[in-house]
């Protein structure tokens, strides 16, 4: 298996540092070793130079070119199917159930544990009898 | 204060007739007249129960010998205490008061409208005899420790409340166990971010 | 009951440390101690612990008046301390220097939830 989870034009990146923190953004141009232009138009975030350490590579690209405009890249997006490709990633998975679970009240986290002490019986069961 | 007693009578009367009248009397008091100043006690505002709170909210004790137990809030006392029950059939928790300082709401609602609170239970049920009749002497002697004496009133009012709560637990999948569990905090909760 | 309860059955408190008291560079107010409670890191976390009792507990040899050997200094929590989740809290009695690093508990009451 080869990397190829590269910084390049039209990588599909996730912020996760400020306001913005977990949407998605597109890498449109690079400016140097430690910041890149990015833009969110798909996901409401501002066209805007942002470093590296702020972003978190994903394994999406779309197909744009250097320094393409907000309706380019939509298209783009479109084409590619990211919006789609990335909600049935495990990492859009785990995130949506963590918001979830951040959102559960008292009751829910009771049903769940219980659910889980079910679960869990049952396998401990399993496990047993082979 | 010095009286001056003229034709309509003493300062107070005069003050009187002018208060009844509502117009101004023909002779007033030629002394101002000693007004009681107004007592600030028994005006205190009620106390505001946070909007959290409402007759059917699913509570968590925080303190006191049912800390960390769940009950539900029937109804809010003119106290600004909140009444809440277990029910004492599921955990235990008899029909009691308890300061919503002390209580985490959470947003879990049982429908209270069935359930019947007797109009005596309120904050005056709830007050303590004095039992003077037993001397302190006599009570430090007194090694055996009795349990308290439950009145038949109590016992009656708790039933016909729980009765009524009973059927709306049980209708809820789960809600019964869950009432009867208990809230503890584990290594990774943090309350800060937790929704109740 | 069959066996004695050796811990609480449920934790209703945060478990927060003394970190030392509010000081400048050349003077400490012993009056005022810093605490940080476990999973806060920054200010806006620190509101909902605004206010609440703190306790710090030591044992003694000696059980006290209450026939109690555990010995409480309670305080609350006062105001944040920084950016970073400390708080200030304010105890009946300034928390001794031994303290210092000590657990405290952070309780949930008076609750605003």
């Amino acid at each position: 298996m080869v990397f190829t989870r590269f910084v390049e034009v039209g990588r599909v990146c996730m912020i996760n540092y400020g306001k913005d923190k977990g949407k998605l953004a597109t890498i449109v141009d690079i400016v140097d070793g430690n910041k890149c232009l990015i833009d969110g138009c798909n996901t409401g975030v501002a066209r805007q130079i942002i470093t590296f350490r702020r972003i978190a590579l994903t394994d999406l690209t779309c197909e744009i070119g250097r320094g393409a405009r907000a309706a380019c890249i939509k298209a783009a997006w479109k084409k590619g199917g990211v919006a789609e490709a990335w909600a049935k990633s495990s990492w859009a998975k785990k995130l949506a159930a963590k918001a979830v679970r951040g959102n559960l009240s008292d009751f829910d986290r009771f049903k769940v544990m219980v659910a889980r002490k079910q679960k869990s019986k049952i396998v401990a069961a399993k496990v047993k009898s082979m | 204060m010095t009286r001056s007693f003229v034709a309509t009578g003493g300062p107070k009367k005069a003050a009187k007739t002018v208060a009844a009248k509502g117009k101004s009397a023909r002779m007033y008091p030629a002394d101002d007249v000693a007004v009681p100043m107004k007592s600030r006690k028994g005006t205190r505002a009620p106390t505001k129960v946070r909007a959290s709170i409402t007759p059917g909210t699913v509570v968590i004790l925080l303190s006191g010998r049912f800390r960390g137990k769940r009950a539900v809030c029937l109804k809010i006392l003119d106290s600004g205490l909140l009444l809440v029950s277990g029910p004492y059939k599921v955990n235990g928790i008899p029909l009691k008061r308890v300061n919503q300082a002390y209580v985490i709401a959470t947003s879990t609602k049982v429908d209270v409208s069935g359930v019947k609170v007797p109009a005596t239970v309120n904050d005056a049920y709830f007050a303590q005899a004095t039992s003077n009749s037993v001397k302190s002497e006599d009570k430090f002697f007194d090694n055996e420790r009795k349990a308290a004496i439950v009145s038949d009133q109590r016992k009656a009012d708790q039933k016909a409340v729980d009765d009524g709560l009973m059927k709306v637990v049980t209708k809820e999948p789960m809600l019964k166990q869950y009432l009867n569990a208990k809230f503890s905090l584990t290594k990774n909760d943090r309350p800060h971010n937790m929704k109740f | 009951m069959t066996k004695a309860q050796t811990t609480q059955p449920t934790r209703l408190y945060v478990k927060g440390v003394h970190l030392g008291y509010k000081r400048g560079l050349r003077n400490q107010y012993n009056h005022t101690s810093l605490i940080k409670i476990s999973g806060v890191d920054s200010k806006e976390n620190v509101d909902f612990y605004l206010g609440k009792k703190i306790a710090y507990i030591t044992k003694a040899q000696k059980a006290g008046k209450d026939g109690s050997k555990f010995r409480v200094v309670w305080g609350k929590v006062c105001r944040a301390h920084g950016g970073n989740g400390v708080v200030r809290a304010k105890f009946a009695r300034a928390l001794p220097p031994q303290s210092i690093g000590a657990p405290v508990r952070v309780m949930l009451y008076p609750s605003r939830v």
